[in-house]
């Protein structure tokens, strides 16, 4: 038993080296586990909580009648649209008040002030000016992502230390080149921090966006489902939601840091 | 390379927790020639490292003239390259991408640029560090990318803010030798800053003791080169200089 066990696990190990991915699947084994035995013990009665199959099939169906993929779709061009402007906007924003003392004084108490109103306080007005279209869901998106990559490109900027600046000065570095070689990529690892802390709430701003105003998305398909009381349906719409913030994670935003902070020796692993 | 001229240099600031005046240095006159060594020696404090800003640029100074090449100083430029105390390379750029960086300023291309830096880091031996970013070497290492950063860029007036303070002793005396050879193949004019009465006296042409913001005196070194710690240890001149300026920078 023992011999055959150290094998086992021999294999394992051999496995997950050759294939990374498997390493981050398995933690998830147990808890499927778990919840697959609450089900099948019937401890809460099935509509309330079905167990992992229905939910596979639910998933097979769903796929099979093409509502699945375009809801995906919705949702996640709706981040990206939402994203990309408040990238665009943010970053420069971030670096403006960093750099500027004046434009820190003038400028900071209102980024506290907007910042305090969260992102779905502003639904009923936008419904009110914008209607329940892609407009009013764009706005919100790009207000949460907005301020975690202003405040954090704030504090990448704010923490170069002056001898880069003085050291690019006088290798005669003019203030526009400053901008390209000392403090962007000075604030990089911070503005890729920003970056996940504001995808990471745009991503839930935008299901909760698409619960109250939406018309498809993976926010308005589980919301749809609490109506017909398809439990399955809104598991389903929770486990998208992870999966995908997973993929964004460990596809997207590790890649970065991994290629940029950590390889600079400014971020210690 | 161009000369240098100090006159009557000073630097006075408002200190807001005295709430006086405070005169960091005090009228300092100071004339480097080109291709000349000259090694600013003090204890901390003494405003040297004002000095030094003052001359790159980095701070306005509040009385006198600093002239370079007999223009004016106004903030920092190229003509006057800075080796720091903690290194300042670029961590985002590799080795050769930082000795690089000031011929691109200057709009030098590519291949020309990566030439250049490729010769100043071979002056280092730095050769086979061209490719690896910063934070993969060590002190003494980024230090001669610092060196030859500044170098690179063939400024006039070289100017080091005790450049070798935060590493090693045995990789210092690796240092201060290389940088006379260096020095010596090159001939830039440089300002050198250090608490180190021995480093100063290694390095120099011409000491200038500092203490509390005024110059107490200038020492001619005379040694002969190429200098080695080897052969100046047990040198009874190099004692008698050194001995001079420790005299002078203690008692006052």
């Amino acid at each position: 038993m023992k011999q055959f066990l150290l094998k086992f696990w021999g294999h394992c190990v051999r496995l997950t080296a050759r294939w990374p991915s498997i390493g981050s699947i398995a933690p998830f084994i147990p808890v499927i586990a778990a919840w697959w035995i609450v089900t099948e013990l019937q401890t809460f009665p099935r509509v309330f909580l079905p167990g992992p199959a229905e939910v596979v099939r639910s998933f097979g169906s769903l796929v099979y009648m093409g509502i699945l993929p375009a809801y995906l779709q919705d949702s996640i061009v709706r981040l990206a649209v939402g994203a990309f402007w408040g990238i665009a906007l943010g970053i420069p924003l971030g670096i403006l008040v960093g750099l500027s003392q004046r434009a820190r004084t003038a400028l900071w108490p209102l980024l506290l002030f907007f910042q305090a109103i969260g992102d779905i306080a502003w639904l009923p007005i936008l419904v009110i000016w914008f209607g329940y279209g892609l407009t009013t869901i764009t706005v919100v998106i790009v207000y949460t992502v907005i301020f975690p990559v202003v405040l954090n490109t704030v504090l990448g900027v704010r923490s170069i230390p002056i001898t880069l600046h003085r050291a690019a000065q006088s290798l005669g570095a003019s203030r526009i080149r400053m901008l390209w070689e000392v403090v962007l990529p000075g604030a990089l690892p911070n503005i890729v921090t920003g970056l996940r802390n504001g995808l990471g709430y745009g991503w839930r701003a935008l299901i909760a966006t698409e619960i109250i105003v939406g018309t498809s998305g993976i926010g308005f398909l589980m919301f749809d489902a609490r109506r017909s009381g398809s439990v399955v349906e809104i598991l389903l719409g929770m486990i998208i939601l992870g999966i995908l913030w997973y993929i964004v994670d460990s596809w997207i935003l590790a890649p970065i840091e991994r290629a940029t902070g950590q390889r600079w020796g400014l971020v210690t692993r | 390379m161009k000369n240098l001229t100090i006159r009557n240099l000073s630097k006075t600031y408002f200190d807001p927790y005295a709430g006086t005046n405070v005169t960091a240095v005090h009228d300092v006159s100071l004339n480097v020639g080109q291709g000349e060594f000259v090694c600013i020696v003090g204890p901390s404090g003494c405003g040297k490292t004002t000095i030094l800003n003052m001359i790159a640029g980095f701070i306005p100074h509040t009385g006198g003239e600093i002239l370079v090449g007999g223009r004016p100083v106004k903030g920092p430029g190229p003509d006057r390259g800075v080796v720091f105390q903690s290194f300042a390379l670029f961590p985002w750029r590799t080795v050769l991408e930082n000795v690089a960086f000031g011929p691109k300023m200057r709009g030098v291309r590519k291949a020309e640029r990566e030439k250049i830096a490729h010769e100043y880091l071979a002056l280092a031996k730095l050769t086979e560090a061209a490719g690896r970013y910063p934070a993969e070497l060590s002190g003494g290492m980024q230090q001669r990318v610092g060196v030859v950063r500044a170098l690179a860029n063939e400024p006039d007036v070289l100017l080091m803010d005790e450049p070798f303070a935060s590493v090693d002793a045995q990789t210092r005396m690796t240092l201060q030798e290389e940088l006379t050879r260096i020095w010596q193949e090159k001939r830039p004019t440089v300002i050198f800053i250090t608490h180190d009465v021995a480093e100063a006296v290694f390095l120099a042409n011409r000491v200038i003791a500092l203490s509390k913001g005024r110059v107490l005196e200038e020492i001619d070194v005379d040694l002969p080169r190429p200098r080695s710690w080897d052969s100046l240890n047990d040198d009874a001149r190099f004692k008698e200089l050194s001995g001079r300026v420790r005299q002078l920078v203690r008692s006052a």
